[in-house]
Order: C-alpha cells, then structure tokens, then sequence
C-alpha cells in the first residue's frame, strides 16, 4: 500500500518534470543565435531554400503554437526526423541506444564490486595505512581525464600488446565484453573512486551510530553487526549516488564512445552536433533526459524497498 | 551487620575501577557493588564518569579507552575476558538500555525481529518461537496491540514505546541485571514516569538488579534503594539513598541536593492584584501549521492543517513572572514564537498594550523589538560560532542606533560583567565557553536592548542541575534589579511553581489550567495536570536548613 | 562558579593546515607560476610549425618531443595551462556567485523564489549534466566563451541548491531566530549570520568542482566542442595526438599528465578543506 502511494505520488510528480523537459529540448533549438531556419539549412542555403524549410518545420508559426505541434509529435511517438540520414530520430536511437546500455552495465558490473571492496577495506581501519592508500589513489583516479586514459590503454593493451580491440562493438555477448572492455575500464577508474568515497564515509559514520552500541550491547558478534546492520544502514546514500552517476554514465558515454569508436548514442551525438544535425540533437538530449528520469525513479523505489522511512 | 546480608554474594562488584582515554583519566578507581535483586542508582553531572563506568563494565568501551581494576559479575573477572566470553554475557547476563531510544533501534528491521535477535542468538531457540516470544515481551513491557506492534519499524513508534521496545530487547534473554543509562531523559515527564514505573514492576516480579544512571536525583531517588555520586571520575559518596539525600556527608552531595528545584527557596514571590491593563495579552491565539502532503493526499482530502495552538487566552502584568508548563507538543514554544512574531497566528491576537504585535512594521516593529525581547534553549546553537561573545553582546545596541560602535562594545562588556562572566572570555567564541557560560551571554544579549518583558523559553533544560541552579539565580537576580517581566517557559513543574506568581498548564495546544502557581501545584483540578504533578520525581520537601549562594560557592572550590 | 574554572585556560590551537593543503599549495603554486611565466620559460613558440623536426621523440632539444607539425610539445603544455587555468577560473567563480546568491534567497525567504528554483532544480537534474552543456554549447556553436557560458547557465544550479540546503538548516537555528528577535535587518542577517556560516561547505564544492570543470574542459577540446585548434590547451593537443598515438605517444601523455597534475592539486585542495573543516566541527 505504501509503496503503491509512493508510486502514485512519483509518477504525478514524472509528468511535471517530463513536460519541463520537453519545454527545454524545444528551446535547445530556438536558444540558437539566428534563425533557426537557417540553421537547418546550412551556411550556404539559398534564401529559397530557407523559406521552403521553415513552411516545411512550421517555423513560421507562434512559438506557442510550435510548441504544442512539437508535444502532440512528441505524445504521438515523434521525435523528430533526421536531416542527414533523412530517417525519423527514433529509428536512428533504436539503432544506436544498444552499445550505450550494454556499456552502461558493463561499467557498473565493473565498478561496485571494488568499490564495495575497497570501502570495506578504507573503513575498517580509518586513517590506517589501507585507507590512505584507497583514499591517494582514489583522488589521483577522479583527477584522470577519461578521453585521455582511454587513448592511452588502447595503445598500451590494444596496439602494444594487443589484448584487446582498440574500436567497435563486436558481435554476439562474448564480442561486446571483449570490445567494450577498455571502454568500460577507462569509465569505472573514474567511477570506483567516486562511490568508493561515498560508501566509506557512510560505513565509518553508521559505525559509530548508536544502534551499533545497541547490537553490541546485545551480544552481537562484530560479523554480525557489520552485515546485518552497518552495511543495510550504509548502502542508501551510495545507491542515490550511483543512480546519479548511471545517468551521468549514460550522458558521458560521448566521450569514451568517441574515443573508442563504439556506435552507440554518444557518438551519434557527436556527429550530429559536428554535422548540424539539430533535431537529432534535440530527440537525444528528451531521450538522454528520459532515461535520467527512469533511473532516478528506479532508485527511489529501490531505496524505498530498503528503508521503511522512505516508504511514509 | 545483618547474617543473611553476608552470604548474599554480590551480583556485580567494581573495584578500584579505572578508565584512561589516551593521557585522560575519565575514571578514577570507582568501587561499588550491586546485589542480586536491587536497584542502585548511579547519579553524577556529565563528564561524572558514570557512563563510562557503565559501558566499561559491559566491555563496550571505545578501543582508544584502557580500563583497570576490577569487574566481577558473580566473581568472575570480566575485564580480562575474551571477545568471544564478552559476546556470551551481554545481552545474556547483562541487558542494557539507553537514553535516546529513537537512535538505538536499528531503523531498518522490524521491532519484532530486534528483540528475537538475541534470544535465538544466546538461546537456541528457532526464530518462530523467538517471534512469539518477542510478541510475549512486548506485551509484558505494556505495549497494546502487540502482534501488530512487532511487525512495526521503530519510526511508527512514539518516544516511550521505543524505549519500551529497547526494555523488552534487553531482557529477552532474562538477564541477571539490567544497566539502564538515563532511559528516561530524552522522554516527557509523564512518560519517564511510566517507563520508570515498569523498570521498578520488572525489578520486583523478575527478581532483575538494575543499576540506574541518571543526573536526576529525583528519578534515582524515585526508585533506588541505593545510590553512588559521581563527579570528576571519582564515587564521592555512596549508601542507602535516604541518608544520601537527608544527610549528605559530601559537599557537592549536598550542593547536588539542594540544587535540585524542589529544594530551592527563592525569595517569596508576591501575588499582587493584577493592574487593570496587562503589559501582554493574548486572547483566542491559534497557531497552525500545514501538514505537507503530496498531490495523492490533497486529492485523497486528508487531515486538515495541525492545530499547534488552539484559541489561548492568557495575560501577564507588567513586573509579574509567568509560568508556562507543558510537555513537547504541547505548543508552549509555538506560544513564544508567536509572540515574538516568529509564527503567525491563524486566529486572535497578541497585544503589547493594546498595540497587535502582528500588524506592527517599520519604528514601532523596531520600538517593540527593543521591549520584548527571548533568550532560547540551546545554549550553543543560540549564539552565533563566527561570532566573539563580545561581539555578539555588542551587536543589538549598534544596531539599533543605540549607541556608537565603539560605546556599544563598552556597553557589551558591562552586560557580561551584569551576568557574572569572568573578563578573560570576552573574545572567545562559543565553542570555547561551556553551555551555561553560553547561557549567560545569551541573557545579557537580551538584556542589550533593556527590554521590559524577557521571554525564557526552557533555558535551562539543556544544562546540568547545579548549573541550571546558577543560572535560575542570575535570571532572578537580574528580573529583581531591573524591573523585567518573565514569561517563563518549561516542561519541568517543579522549577516554574518555584519561582513564577502564575503558572499555565499547556497540553497539545490547550491550556488546561492555570492559577496561582502554589495552587496548580499542591492541589491540582486538571486531571492532567493531576498527572504531571504526580510524575514529578522530586526530592521530599527540605529539611534541613536553606543554604545560602555563598555556601554554593564554597562548597565547589 | 563551578562552569567557569575548567574553560579558562585557553584550548590548544586547532592545526590549520594539513599535509594536503602543502601538497595543494606547491601544485597549484607551481602551475600559477608556470602560467604567468610561459613566455619566459618555453624554450619555443609554441605555433611555431617545423617541418624539419616532424614527429620527432622526446630529447635534449624537444623534451617533450614534437607533434605531427613539429611544433614543441613541452612549450605548448606550458602555454595551455595558462588556458586551462583560466578555464577552471571562470568555469567554477560564476556558477559560483550566481548560485550562492539564488539559493541564500531561496533558501531565507523561501516563497515564490523558492517554489520556482525547485522546479528549476528539479528540471536541470533530469539532464545528464555532460549532455545539457553538450547541446547548448553545440546550438551555441562551439567555442571557449559558449562552453563558460554553457556551464554557468547549467552549474550554478547545483551550488545554489547546496547553498539552500545550508541555510535551510541555519535558518532554524537559534542564532538566527535571536537575530531576527533582536530586530536585525534580513540583509543583516544574512550577510553578517547567515552566510558565514552557510559558506565552508560550499567552498571545498567549488574546489573539487574546479576538476570536474578542468576535465570538461579538456573533454569539449578533446571533442572539438571548447577551445579550437591551432589553439594550445590540453583536450586539443591530446585530440590533435590521437591519430599518431601509435608513432608519437609523447603528443598525447605529457598533456594528459600536465591536467592531471593540475587535478590533483585542486583535489588535495578540497580534501584539505575539507579536513580542516571537519576538524573545526570537531573541536
């Protein structure tokens, strides 16, 4: 019943935040400086050319009326149509969206369980020798720029000794490991430190919390109290973390998807934007949001499965 | 001595116990024995030590902590125990509970399963029967409705049934003794009263010895039969409770006795007839709050807007001393805040000689701010932590245009000489000072702007007892040489029938009664305050002879 | 007096600075410097194109080697940090301002101002942050000044709604119910009680913000969406490097190490705020 509430009360409050992001994405492209006819067109349209593709989008229309052309596309499963492929947005998503997920995954299977590890390990003994290494060496990992480890493993793993492929996606499940390897691992160096300093923090604060005091007062062996208590009471603020950081994951996939070349949704971006292809741009900025969207409500409803005051 | 006393082995035997936290010494060889079936109270300031004692004796010490001496739980040494001799004991032999309920039950599990934890760890037995002993337990601690209560999470419970709860953890396993350490300072009065009423029927039906930390020395003496005092680490004396109170050898027993606010004389307050127009008066004042609610619950229609304060009436004369009691809820805060115009009333008004308080803007908001002015609970959180006291003190008068800076700052350290803080302090900031010195400051910040009435909303609930004494002192002291008007604010009984002319019993955001305040105490008509007067643990009336502040003084150096 | 005696004598001086504060101080020193001083230290131009010395390895002439133009890759590391360093300057000071000012009102007076940052708070968070400043500065056309502009218009969101978060709790503190019981000014209060207080948290953010900001920055070069080639800063120089990365991985390794040594400094900066910080509240 409660968690029926929670749902009812999330979902009122998703259909607020999906008509602010779809106000946004249809600015995105009337923020340009200019026309955006022109934009459409090209720097060397002819003024025929122009006039013809602003009848063709309706840009001529109140902004209003633009708009709500724009939702009802939107509502009817319409986000828009490529000008370079000459093909509907959601074609070219479905064709690129499964790299990006499969290495969405890949690096969160990557990362908790050092991460999980590793806190265990700082938390433990904090202050002590362990900790201020996982603590050093997880600050010099946040300090290293993606794109450039990337660049650096590939030649080192893939061209030097030349484990892995440096590009592409490959084929079938066992492909898409081996291919998406060095992407992943150059996206979970930047993401164990981040939930590592998370979930320490939170392991050392509820080990001193007074409940622990209580579990020990009742003859609790300290196995015991780590796993059935510490740990529960520890893990809610690392997983609002890492639903943020799948999102950020998902959004930040541009660059690693770049240096790698894997096809997925960050490279299409890329091209699009390189190419001026705005209303590719436009239907991946809602789809990227949408997917922020979902991950977040499916934290909330995770987090509200662990701890009944989430639940009230 | 007695024959059968000096079979009877005791229970628990501390010898010459001592507790080092790095170079720091927070025990200092403590001795005191508990027989089977008693009740010893340990009472002592904080910083006494008798937590720590306490906790050294369960083996539930901090690792920077090095303990000697001895702890013999039925002559079996215990601080050379074993981690694994160690788990065997607590929770088994020894129970234990706390003084803040709410933030020792774990808030993910379910009551019932935190009190079947130990019972299927110590006794063998399966979890479905630890559940229904669980349930068993819970109603033997007086919780209604049991099956359902242990399917509850702790944040479904009320302050009371947590520690209740806790009650019924520690003694599932039928323990020898329970340690219980202040289990009822974080509760209201009536509540402590119950929760105290049900440590005294388990002590009685079960034969359980319990050993009760408190710095109340009206809960110890509610239901010890012994008591130990504690200060600094060291027992400074111990016996039957009777003599400790009635003849106190000690010195800081005695000032710990006559601190206590059923003890205390303060001048006889005189009850004048109340002049034609009150300084204050507030008539039918409501206060509410609304209740968050997500879109679901409006639509859902749900439970209107909390009443906090629900049509009050009450006066106060110009150089009078009013009482508000009540327990937490009760809206006696919400009342200050109000008028100080930190919450708007919902309906009636609020009148500083007939002026509303609530239409006031611009001049006379500011005239009325130099006039009214509150000195708050939390001595800390109350002052500003950038801030040097001095500063602090100085800041109202510049403000206001009272004065210049450099006038204002003179002004300051007159204040602070007013409130007896000693010079050296004046560019310290807060965290450097110690709660009742804070508590000080705050009292000569509203004294800056020289107002005539002064709101104390339970400024002394946070310090320690002797302290609390000191500074009820100073506060009447200072009500005497200026003239103030006090409204003041408290959920302890006994304080504000000791000094105030009037008192009004608050309950959830009623007044219940209100009279003179030697009246609402000895013959309360309210049943509750009937009830809150009962639940006062207090000392007996005075026998002995009134101490005078020099001997305070005295008696602490 | 029994509460005075104990606290008389003066506490020991808490310890102001740390280990990581020396370690932050030397980078971040370092790096000013070298940036104030690049035309004085570069041994070469740093555009300066030669051909003779194409591709050339790391050596007593070119310590850094050269790129695929022969221009010298230890000059233009040099001359990019005075770049970056101005990127992570004015990436994080505007966000910075705007947001300490939106959410100390929002956060006071809560109200309509409130109501509306939270929808605006609540909208910014349903973008993947790296994909918003992507698109804007990709409709804006890229650039250096759009991707400043593209990240203020993006972060001040989060420091406004970590600002309001702090005051939310101070304002129900007692000191500042005291204040505005003693009849103070809001502006008062909030400057003078308020913001003080509210302020420690949100500086160790903006530090540690500072390499996230560092990293976009290299990142959008990187992508060809920040600074523009022949322009020397870090993300280009590696994105102009990638393609002899098999020939020459001196193009590519020194830049990178150059921003993260830059990182870690400001990283050991925040962590040594944030110690002193926590060792404050300690005390």
């Amino acid at each position: 019943m409660a968690q029926l509430r929670l749902i009812a009360r999330r979902l009122i409050q998703l259909a607020g935040v999906m008509l602010g992001i779809s106000i946004v994405t249809f600015l995105l492209l009337h923020m340009a400086p200019g026309d955006p006819a022109r934009l459409l067109a090209g720097e060397r349209a002819s003024a025929e050319t122009i006039a013809a593709i602003r009848m063709q989008y309706g840009l001529d229309l109140p902004l209003w009326q633009q708009f709500i052309t724009y939702v009802a596309n939107l509502l009817a499963g319409d986000i828009g149509q490529s000008l370079r492929f000459q093909r509907p947005v959601s074609e070219l998503i479905q064709q690129f969206m499964w790299p990006t997920l499969f290495l969405t995954v890949y690096v969160v299977c990557l990362a908790v369980p050092p991460a999980v590890a590793l806190s265990i390990l700082s938390a433990r003994n904090p202050g002590g020798t362990a900790d201020q290494i996982v603590r050093l060496v997880g600050i010099a990992g946040l300090t290293i720029p993606v794109f450039w480890l990337g660049i650096m493993m590939s030649r080192f793993f893939g061209v030097s000794l030349g484990w892995f492929p440096v590009s592409g996606y490959g084929v079938g499940l066992a492909g898409h490991l081996h291919h998406l390897f060095l992407p992943a691992l150059s996206t979970a160096v930047w993401l164990v430190p981040v939930l590592t300093q998370s979930l320490r923090a939170a392991l050392i604060e509820k080990a001193m919390a007074d409940f622990v005091t209580a579990a020990r007062a009742q003859g609790a062996s300290e196995r015991e109290i780590f796993w059935r208590t510490i740990l529960p009471n520890s893990v809610l603020p690392t997983l609002n973390l890492l639903g943020v950081m799948v999102a950020f994951l998902i959004g930040g996939a541009v660059i690693v998807e770049t240096v790698y070349a894997v096809p997925g949704l960050g490279t299409l971006m890329i091209g699009a934007l390189l190419g001026r292809d705005y209303y590719v741009v436009q239907g991946l900025t809602l789809v990227f949001a949408m997917s922020t969207v979902l991950v977040t409500l499916a934290v909330d409803l995770l987090a509200a499965f662990i701890d009944p005051r989430v639940r009230a | 001595m007695n024959r059968t006393e000096a079979v009877t082995r005791p229970l628990l035997e501390v010898e010459d116990l001592t507790v080092g936290f790095g170079g720091f010494a927070a025990v200092r060889g403590v001795s005191f024995h508990v027989q089977p079936g008693e009740i010893l109270g340990i009472v002592g300031e904080s910083g006494s030590g008798k937590s720590v004692t306490c906790r050294a004796a369960m083996g539930l010490l901090p690792g920077t902590a090095r303990a000697g001496g001895r702890v013999r739980l039925e002559g079996r040494d215990l601080l050379t125990l074993g981690d694994a001799d160690w788990r065997a004991i607590r929770g088994r032999e020894i129970g234990m509970i706390f003084q803040n309920p709410a933030s020792h039950l774990d808030p993910l599990r379910r009551i019932g399963s935190q009190i079947a934890a130990p019972i299927v760890r110590h006794l063998g037995v399966g979890r479905r029967e630890a559940m229904r002993r669980a349930v068993r337990l819970l109603d033997d601690v007086g919780i209604r409705d049991p099956e359902r209560s242990a399917r509850a999470y702790p944040h479904e419970f009320s302050g009371g049934m947590k520690q209740r709860a806790m009650i019924a953890t520690a003694i599932g396993c039928g323990p020898k003794l329970l340690i219980a350490d202040e289990p009822t300072t974080a509760l209201d009065v009536t509540v402590q009263a119950r929760i105290l009423r049900l440590l005294k029927d388990l002590n009685r039906e079960r034969g359980l010895a319990i050993i009760l930390i408190s710095h109340d020395l009206g809960v110890v003496a509610d239901i010890c039969s012994r008591v130990v005092v504690m200060r600094n680490g060291e027992v400074v004396e111990q016996g039957p409770i009777d003599d400790v109170v009635s003849r106190p050898r000690h010195p800081y027993t005695r000032l710990l006795v006559d601190s206590q606010p059923s003890r205390r004389t303060y001048p006889d307050v005189k009850t004048e007839p109340l002049p034609a127009a009150p300084l204050l008066s507030v008539e039918g004042l409501s206060v509410s709050f609304a209740v968050r609610r997500g879109l679901v619950g409006r639509l859902a229609g749900k439970a209107g807007p909390f009443l906090a304060l629900d049509g009050i009436d009450l006066q106060i004369a110009a150089g009078e001393t009013v009482g508000v009691v009540g327990e937490s809820g009760s809206g006696k805060s919400t009342l200050a805040r109000a008028i100080i115009r930190q919450n708007r009333p919902s309906a009636g008004t609020i009148r500083l000689e007939r002026q509303d308080v609530h239409a006031l803007a611009g001049d006379a908001l500011m005239a009325f701010r130099r006039r009214v002015q509150m000195v708050f609970q939390n001595p800390y959180d109350s002052l500003n932590p950038r801030m040097t006291i001095a500063d602090a003190v100085a800041e109202p008068i510049w403000r206001h245009r009272l004065a210049d800076r450099r006038t204002a700052e003179r002004r300051a350290g007159e204040l602070l000489e007013l409130v007896e803080l000693p010079r050296a302090l004046r560019d310290r900031k807060p965290r450097q000072l110690s709660g009742g010195q804070c508590q000080r400051v705050g009292l000569a910040r509203a004294l800056a702007l020289e107002p005539q009435l002064l709101i104390a909303d339970e400024i002394t609930s946070a310090l320690d007892v002797t302290t609390q004494a000191q500074i009820l002192d100073l506060l009447l002291r200072l009500q005497r040489e200026r003239a103030l008007t006090l409204l003041y604010i408290s959920h302890d009984l006994s304080v504000v029938s000791s000094i105030c002319q009037r008192v009004y019993v608050f309950k959830a955001g009623r007044i219940v009664e209100n009279g003179p305040a030697r009246q609402v105490l000895s013959v309360p008509r309210n049943p509750y305050t009937q009830e809150l007067v009962s639940s006062l643990a207090q000392l007996g009336p005075k026998k002995s002879a009134s101490i005078s502040v020099a001997a305070l003084n005295n008696a602490t150096r | 007096m029994t509460d005075a005696p104990t606290t008389l004598e003066s506490p020991p001086p808490a310890r102001r600075t740390t280990v990581s504060m020396m370690v932050a101080t030397a980078i971040l020193g370092g790096w000013l410097c070298i940036a104030l001083a690049a035309p004085l230290i570069a041994p070469y131009d740093p555009d300066a194109v030669d051909i003779m010395n194409m591709l050339s390895p790391p050596g007593a002439a070119h310590w850094f080697g050269t790129d695929q133009v022969g221009r010298d890759v230890f000059s233009r590391v040099l001359y990019a940090s005075r770049v970056d360093l101005f990127l992570c300057v004015v990436g994080v000071l505007p966000p910075l301002l705007i947001g300490t000012t939106v959410g100390l009102l929002s956060g006071y007076f809560g109200g309509v101002v409130d109501n509306l940052f939270m929808r605006i708070y609540d909208l910014t968070v349903a973008f993947p942050f790296f994909v918003l400043v992507l698109a804007i500065v990709g409709v804006l056309g890229p650039g250096l000044l759009n991707f400043v502009l593209a990240l203020t218009l993006v972060g001040w969101v989060s420091y406004a709604r970590l600002v309001r978060a702090e005051v939310l709790t101070i304002r129900e503190s007692e000191y500042v119910q005291a204040a505005q019981c003693l009849g103070y000014r809001p502006a008062a209060i909030v400057t003078r009680h308020v913001l003080p207080n509210a302020i420690g948290p949100i500086i160790a953010y903006a530090v540690n913000d500072a390499v996230l900001v560092m990293l976009a920055g290299a990142s959008f070069g990187f992508l060809g969406m920040g600074a523009q080639p022949p322009v020397a800063e870090w993300g280009v120089m590696i994105a102009d490097g990638q393609a002899f990365v098999q020939q020459a991985w001196w193009i590519c390794l020194f830049p990178g190490l150059a921003a993260i040594s830059l990182g870690l400094g400001f990283a050991f900066l925040g962590d040594g705020l944030g110690q002193i910080q926590r060792r404050q509240a300690a005390a």
